[in-house]
């Protein structure tokens, strides 16, 4: 415990790039995505530990409003995994997200916000890799961007 | 005994003003409640004048405009040490208003193509003798200072000033509603599935049906209803310029929210419809935005 904390405190200090390791909220549906996750999980396929689970009914009960404010509170990139179109349990929660999801890209754009910091994914029940993918995927990505602009200490 | 007041203009086109001295004879009603100390818009008085005030001693201060310059953060300031009870007043005190807009660039970025590059500039220099410095981005006026209430609009209506007032001359609770335009809107309404959008000057607009089922960006489902809805009434989009009912966060993604559950389009098409989703969603509250703040980190950052 102890030898941990102190670990912490001395690679603060240093700020490059290799060593940031992203803070990702990712927010998954019920019916596919979190059954993905569960799935690459018992699967015990290989995944970065920077995400941060929230389950949701479907991908249509997602607020932009939640995706700003993690942003704004500091999370690195917001992940939003759900049913592929077509297949969401409540039938069009999922296009409704895809339709949000591409108006907060062009807010992001038009604000100076680097838009990747947000990404949307279709991941199925039986899709595990797939999950486990688009995990592995955003966190390249983020590590390519840097911290959030909330976490660097520019407010 | 009349209450003792002050009404300060920070930087603000003054509408709210404007809309107070609309109140016309009613103005007869109030005035003689009312020991004015400080109204810069209607009588000469200085800004020494207010800062010579007892701390405390006026029992309502009532705030216009948002801080685009030191000496507008140097007014609120002592506006809020003077009052008592501290009003924010129109949609720039409450959220940074149209001002707000300009958060999307840097301060240099803004001072260098308003007076150096505008295509009305014919002798392009930037002031900087006897004139107060910038500020580098737009904070609403409560996130600076605490404010007891906030009485939205681009400008309020004459009757919600008239209303606010009123309530703090008695002493009666002054409470924004949870409404929304829509619910004081006359207009006939359907289940939406909206496939295309238009511009105001598109098409001829039906004077009896909701304007978003028409495909008019009507902003009225997320914008607080204390108009009266008087834009629709008027054959014309609201805009938004009242800010959101208090249970909404942030008004944009509120609409994004909206938009993604009633339009019938790919994301592409819906793209191509909104190029500048900042003009569109946050007319006058842009500076209260999650997105601003974050922008705005991003920007200091990178200095
Ligand atoms: S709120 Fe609107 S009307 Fe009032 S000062 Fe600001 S811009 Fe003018
Ligand atoms: S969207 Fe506009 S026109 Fe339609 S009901 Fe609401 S305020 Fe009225
Ligand atoms: S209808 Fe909308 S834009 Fe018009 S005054 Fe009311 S809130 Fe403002």
């Amino acid at each position: 415990m102890k030898s941990s904390t102190k670990m912490k405190s001395t690679t603060k200090s240093k700020t490059s790039k290799e060593q940031f390791e992203p803070r990702i909220l990712a927010l998954c549906c019920n019916w596919c995505s979190y059954a993905g996750a569960d799935l690459a999980g018992t699967s015990r396929l290989q995944m970065p530990p920077n995400v941060r689970i929230i389950r949701v009914n479907c991908t249509g009960r997602i607020d932009p409003t939640f995706i700003l404010d993690a942003l704004y509170q500091g999370a690195d990139g917001v992940l939003i995994s759900g049913c592929h179109p077509g297949d969401c349990h409540y039938t069009t929660g999922n296009l409704k997200m895809r339709a949000r999801f591409a108006l907060l890209q062009n807010l992001l754009e038009e604000a100076g916000v680097d838009p990747r910091r947000i990404h949307l994914q279709w991941a199925s029940a039986a899709e595990g890799d797939v999950f486990a993918d688009g995990i592995r995927g955003m966190v390249e990505r983020i590590k390519k961007l840097g911290p959030s602009p909330m976490r660097r200490g520019g407010k | 005994m009349p209450k003792r007041v002050a009404f300060a203009q920070l930087s603000s086109c003054w509408g709210c003003d404007q809309s107070l001295v609309d109140l016309h004879l009613r103005l007869l009603e109030v005035l003689p409640q009312l020991e004015i100390k400080y109204w810069p818009a209607v009588v000469d008085y200085k800004l020494s004048d207010l800062e010579r005030l007892p701390k405390g001693s006026l029992h309502v201060g009532f705030v216009e405009g948002s801080c685009r310059t030191q000496e507008d953060v140097h007014l609120l300031e002592v506006m809020r040490e003077k009052s008592q009870v501290l009003v924010a007043w129109g949609s720039c005190s409450c959220y940074g208003g149209v001002q707000g807009l300009a958060n999307q660039w840097s301060i240099d970025e803004a001072i260098t193509r308003k007076f150096l590059k505008a295509d009305t500039v014919t002798d392009p220099r930037v002031p900087d003798e006897n004139v107060p410095g910038f500020t580098d981005h737009i904070v609403p006026n409560p996130d600076i200072v605490p404010f007891e209430l906030i009485i939205p609009g681009c400008p309020p209506t004459s009757d919600n000033i008239y209303d606010a007032v009123v309530a703090l001359l008695t002493g009666k609770p002054f409470d924004l509603p949870d409404r929304t335009v829509c619910d004081e809107c006359p207009r006939e309404r359907e289940e939406k599935h909206i496939k295309e959008f238009h511009r105001t000057y598109e098409g001829h607009i039906d004077p009896n049906k909701c304007l978003l089922d028409q495909g008019y960006l009507c902003l009225g489902f997320a914008t607080i209803g204390l108009c009266g809805a008087q834009c629709p009434s008027a054959n014309s989009p609201c805009k938004g310029c009242f800010g959101p009912p208090p249970s909404i966060k942030d008004h944009g993604a509120k609409i994004i929210a909206a938009l993604g559950a009633i339009t019938d389009m790919s994301p592409e098409e819906l793209k191509s419809m909104f190029p500048d989703p900042i003009g569109s969603f946050y007319f006058t509250d842009y500076a209260a935005s999650f997105i601003s703040k974050i922008a705005t980190a991003e920007r200091s950052d990178t200095k």
